[in-house]
């Protein structure tokens, strides 16, 4: 359940050790703060007293809604200390601009415009740390027609692009409408590449010894994640089709998805492989279960005979094959021999999955105020030397505060007293 | 461009293929570093099969659209590392390298002899991605997968569609975009640690696990609440929330509605607009921007509850209107009133339409010796000091084996002439396009 097993290197810190990274940020950009965090940064979170508006996204502990309940707050939260200030007091804008003053890194999603109405903008933060990166990610960026739209993950999905390319056949769902995929992965697709930006400016200081400002956009970052939708289009002019479950296309290519007996689906990738090789380990597969049908008759290795028969293996072998057999059974037997294919799982069910319990993926997690710990998702790649690890569970609402504002700026208890009286903290 | 770059001086040498892994290098290379791309034409896998070559020009190594988009910013290599000399030379290669990266199976650069221990001896800081489906550690790390399986796999493709249909999924390979982003990723912080202690190290990447923890509130839904997402209502196509299913949140955002996509006018195919209410407040503007119909006005409608309950209803007076006015121009209407709405963009309309992406310069366009001049994809983020930036177009295949083999590496002109004839720099049975005799004169 915990780390990877028999690695020194466990005890190593993360990469980004040493780093200060302080996270203004909503949906928008806490994902990004974990992922600096998870590996090693020392992210503080920023929030206005009583805490941050995503706290009191669903859903929640025991589906009892409270601000220190939330598993999305949770989750994207992990490996940060969190701290309450009331940036519309002009004390908790002097307070921020001490922490500015030793931070690396200043991660923001606020409305353009808003932290320079506060006389918190970069040049004048800069002034004081010359190495000081700031990175404001926002729906559509600091600049142009839509910078002060409002949006959503489901806007971003519509406008990016990913809608055009999701759906259905008409043959699955009549009159299907374009679909979101979920997951809020909008401000997933915004966050790696705020990632990407902070890190090449990391790089550049260790080299310049000189921050920068980054201007990143989630409607971009969304925009460039369709693949080769925008080629297709640049080279081509086409625009491409939606299809239940596989690529968007030109024009309509054999289905990938199908039901296997347990009710789930598989999506095996067969259409476009039928070359003479293919079928033969495809006769073979289905053959050590007795469905190979006609498959194993030598006119099969034959591509004219194949391409005139592409339906009949697509539509009736394979997918009586995969409807004779559980998701998981089917996904296991054609990857061990060679098949690029898997089983439609619900998250939930990687929970079994035998290959990340021996990555050492699955995290314990303690939740000291609730005496209790739980399972979280772990690390997309091993940092073998310089681990990633979730060093603490979400912060509470204001957790570090005497920690940060009296042990690491030297106020005093009394001075977080009249800060806490005057709403500051 | 007087700007200096971000990754100045940083030489990759790349051996990936197909998409993730050479998605992952255009961005250093847009970053600033040197990316040297090997390829061999006998077993290449992203310039062949091309659907995306302009319909006047003739399929083959150097026409293919989306491997230009995929592979700006780099440099070609063609040399056949599976013989000594081969290997020999990539070696050298690498001595004067600071990252590999590669997206082959989990042992194919260790059959080659260049596992992360010879990187080492090598090239001792060596910053080693490995980018393969399932990664290099765990039994199933001879798996294989293309997007659409790792999607599937890893459950992001269950949380795609309408209830009581099958999966909708992701029309694209979304992990092989994003298995780019986390190649990159991997390779700026294994650089940045680098830089900043002198150690390189091995990250072991996976496209298949590296999918798995964005669904990480479906998953602390399910080891915290025990809720599976196998249940009535999930996933709720475009809406927060099923009618006539129990309210659980969603995993994409708050419970509310309206929360869906409508269709416009004139109705073709990707004539659809979003629009959501987060708040009543919200819904009250809308409602506004609707000129206030009686229906609007009802009282059912005036919390989010009610709006909840009676959803169906909802959508259809919401789509009533929709379909009367175009996308572009409902979304002026909502958004310049504070609703949240904008339309369903084709790749046509972000390059045409799209007047963020035009102000912004996403699109750019840029001149390819086999192609032509075409738009080419940029950044998402502006950098002040280091902008990001596409200065090279992708390379012919080979394109640079004589600047790298020579310049770069001090083999001799009669020795680059040695690798041609023998079969290291091309097949020896296959044609050589005209730049490659151009660098043999």
């Amino acid at each position: 359940m915990s780390d990877a097993p028999g690695t020194d290197a466990q005890n190593l810190p993360g990469p980004l050790v040493g780093l200060r990274i302080l996270e203004l940020a909503d949906e928008k950009g806490q994902f990004c703060g974990k992922l600096l965090g998870d590996l090693g940064a020392d992210v503080v979170k920023i929030e206005p007293p009583g805490g941050v508006r995503n706290r009191h996204l669903g859903p929640f502990l025991d589906d009892i809604p409270h601000p220190e309940r939330s598993l999305s707050f949770w989750y994207y939260n992990t490996s940060k200390r969190g701290i309450t200030l009331n940036l519309d007091t002009a004390d908790g804008r002097q307070l921020f601009r001490r922490l500015a003053a030793t931070a690396d890194v200043i991660l923001e999603t606020f409305r353009p415009g808003f932290l320079a109405s506060l006389g918190l903008d970069y040049e004048s933060l800069r002034t004081q740390n010359l190495r000081l990166i700031m990175c404001a990610l926002t729906s559509f960026g600091q600049t142009g027609p839509w910078r002060d739209y409002a949006s959503s993950d489901l806007l971003h999905m519509a406008a990016g692009g990913e809608m055009a390319s999701s759906g259905y056949d008409e043959a699955d769902a009549p009159n299907p409408p374009p679909i979101a995929p979920g997951g809020g992965n909008a401000w997933h697709m915004g966050c790696h590449f705020a990632y990407m930006a902070i890190m090449a400016a990391l790089v550049y200081r260790t080299v310049s010894g000189q921050g920068q400002y980054i201007d990143a956009s989630i409607h971009e970052a969304c925009a460039l994640t369709t693949e080769a939708a925008i080629a297709n289009y640049i080279y081509r002019g086409e625009v491409l089709r939606r299809q239940t479950g596989r690529h968007h296309a030109a024009r309509p290519t054999p289905r990938t998805q199908f039901r296997a007996k347990d009710g789930a689906y598989v999506c095996a990738l067969v259409a476009g492989r039928l070359n003479p090789k293919y079928v033969g380990e495809l006769a073979d597969l289905l053959d050590g279960y007795g469905m190979a049908g006609d498959l194993k008759d030598p006119k099969y290795q034959d591509p004219a005979v194949i391409a005139a028969n592409t339906s009949h293996i697509i539509d009736d072998l394979v997918a009586n094959f995969i409807s004779s057999l559980p998701a998981e059974e089917v996904y296991h037997a054609a990857q061990a021999r060679g098949f690029t294919w898997g089983a439609v799982r619900a998250p939930e069910e990687l929970l079994d999955d035998s290959h990340l319990h021996d990555r050492g993926f699955w995290k314990e997690v303690e939740h000291p105020e609730l005496g209790r710990s739980f399972v979280y998702p772990g690390e997309a790649a091993i940092y073998n030397g310089s681990p990633w690890r979730i060093s603490r569970r979400a912060p509470l609402i204001g957790e570090h505060n005497t920690e940060i504002f009296r042990d690491e700026l030297g106020l005093s208890r009394a001075e977080l007293s009249v800060l806490a009286e005057n709403r500051v903290i | 461009m007087s700007c200096p770059r971000a990754l100045e001086n940083v030489r990759v040498v790349d051996f990936s293929w197909v998409r993730a892994g050479p998605w992952a290098t255009r961005w250093l290379g847009s970053l600033g570093a040197e990316i040297i791309k090997i390829e061999w034409p006998e077993n290449e896998r992203g310039r062949l099969p091309s659907t995306t070559t302009p319909q006047n020009l003739e399929v083959n190594l150097n026409t293919s659209g989306n491997f230009n988009d995929t592979n700006v910013n780099k440099k070609s290599l063609s040399l056949n590392v599976r013989t000594i000399k081969g290997l020999e030379i990539v070696k050298r290669l690498i001595t004067i390298s600071d990252i590999v990266i590669e997206n082959f199976s989990s042992r194919v650069l260790q059959n080659w002899g260049l596992d992360y221990q010879e990187l080492c001896k090598i090239k001792p800081d060596i910053v080693y991605v490995s980018m393969s489906g399932y990664g290099h550690t765990g039994r199933h790390h001879h798996y294989t997968t293309f997007g659409p399986v790792a999607q599937a796999v890893s459950g992001l493709t269950h949380i795609s569609g309408l209830p009581d249909k099958p999966p909708a999924g992701w029309g694209w390979s979304y992990m092989d975009d994003t298995g780019g982003m986390y190649g990159a990723m991997c390779a700026l912080t294994g650089l940045y640690q680098r830089n900043m202690t002198g150690r390189g190290q091995h990250i072991d990447l996976s496209q298949m696990v590296s999918s798995v923890p964005l669904n990480g509130p479906a998953l602390l839904d399910f080891t915290v609440n025990g809720r599976g997402s196998r249940r009535a209502g999930y996933p709720p196509g475009n809406r927060a929330h099923w009618p006539g299913t129990p309210l659980v949140n969603n995993y994409r955002g708050p419970t509310v509605a309206p929360h869906n996509a409508y269709r416009t006018y004139p109705g073709e195919y990707n004539d659809w607009c979003v629009i959501v209410c987060h708040t009543d407040a919200e819904w009250q503007r809308l409602v506004r921007v609707l000129d206030a119909p009686s229906w609007a006005v009802s009282p059912k409608f005036a919390t989010v509850a009610g709006r909840l309950d009676h959803q169906e209803e909802l959508d259809e007076h919401i789509e009533a209107w929709s379909m009367t006015l175009g996308k572009y121009e409902l979304t002026e209407r909502c958004q310049s009133a504070g609703v949240r709405a904008l339309p369903v963009q084709s790749a046509e309309d972000r390059i045409e339409h799209d007047p963020q992406l035009r102000q912004r310069e996403l699109y750019m366009e840029m001149e390819h010796p086999a192609l032509g001049r075409h738009k080419v994809q940029n950044a998402p983020f502006k950098l002040s000091e280091t902008p990001a930036s596409n200065h090279l177009p992708s390379p012919l295949i080979g394109q640079h084996t004589q600047e790298i083999v020579e310049g770069l590496l001090g083999y001799s002109r009669e020795e680059l002439r040695a690798g041609f004839a023998d079969g290291t720099f091309w097949p020896t049975e296959r044609a050589r396009f005209p730049y490659m005799e151009e660098m043999l004169r």
